[in-house]
């Protein structure tokens, strides 16, 4: 079975959300982005490809050049991370509920 | 965007009623023996590292992962008055860093009203951000890539 790139894991590491933010301010060319860090190109090129293969990245070819635009209809996927850590936080805070109960219980029989 | 909205957005809620006097939840979130007990997701071990409950002092957190790698939490409290609220800074390594934590306990008889918020970024990110023009509204999830663009392109 073939896994698709999860999109949440492509925005986990610091350089890719390093890239997206540098191209939120404007559309940019493989070189540019490159140049903006101390890894070596193929690196960043890696980065690239990943997040081109989660469509947070689109390349547009202009002339001989290809410049990545940032696409805003996937980062909406993003935006609702919060609501990730939601379900998160409700199952954890439902566990502490459960422990409530059981102390109160314990502490009755006392 | 004013600044109440954006506070809003970037503030998880929950409420929840317990059927419990505020004195034993209270207990329940705050000692380090209970904690161990609801912390950590269900079949999972949590470690209480450091767990000092005082205003300024440290608690650190770690679930071990079976690929041997650590979930960690840790922070400083910032904020304590007994059985009211317990406000702390919190960092979720390797999901997410610089959360406010508020928790609020509210007598309701023999029952407890919690309150619980986390803030994600602080308000100075959020400015950093605005100035760069780049906060629109997308929310949590890319509060820090403005501040990590300008560290970089420096």
């Amino acid at each position: 079975m073939e896994t698709r790139r999860d999109i949440f894991q492509a925005i986990a590491d610091p350089t890719r959300r390093a890239i997206l933010a540098l191209v939120a301010l404007h559309a940019m060319t493989p070189g540019a982005i490159a140049a903006q860090f101390d890894s070596k190109r193929q690196t960043i090129s890696k980065h690239i490809q990943i997040l081109q293969e989660c469509e947070l990245l689109t390349p547009k070819q202009t002339g001989r050049e290809i410049h990545y635009h940032l696409n805003p209809v996937k980062m909406k996927e993003v935006s609702d991370w919060a609501e990730q850590y939601r379900r998160l936080w409700e199952e954890k805070l439902d566990s502490f509920e459960r422990y409530v109960m059981e102390l109160k219980t314990k502490k009755q029989k006392k | 965007m004013s600044q109440s909205t954006d506070l809003q957005n970037r503030t998880l809620t929950i409420k929840k009623t317990f059927d419990a006097p505020v004195e034993i939840v209270w207990e329940a979130w705050t000692q380090p023996e209970h904690i161990a007990q609801w912390w950590a997701p269900k079949g999972m071990k949590v470690n209480v590292v450091e767990h000092d409950f005082h205003v300024g002092g440290k608690w650190k957190y770690t679930i071990p992962m079976p690929d041997g790698s650590e979930f960690i939490s840790d922070g400083v409290y910032s904020v304590i008055v007994e059985p009211e609220k317990i406000f702390s800074s919190a960092n979720f390594r390797p999901m997410t860093e610089g959360v406010e934590m508020q928790v609020f306990f509210e007598r309701d008889g023999e029952k407890t009203n919690f309150t619980f918020n986390c803030i994600h970024a602080t308000e100075e990110y959020c400015r950093q951000q605005e100035k760069m023009g780049f906060y629109n509204g997308w929310g949590t999830a890319f509060e820090r890539l403005a501040a990590m663009a300008s560290a970089l392109s420096k």
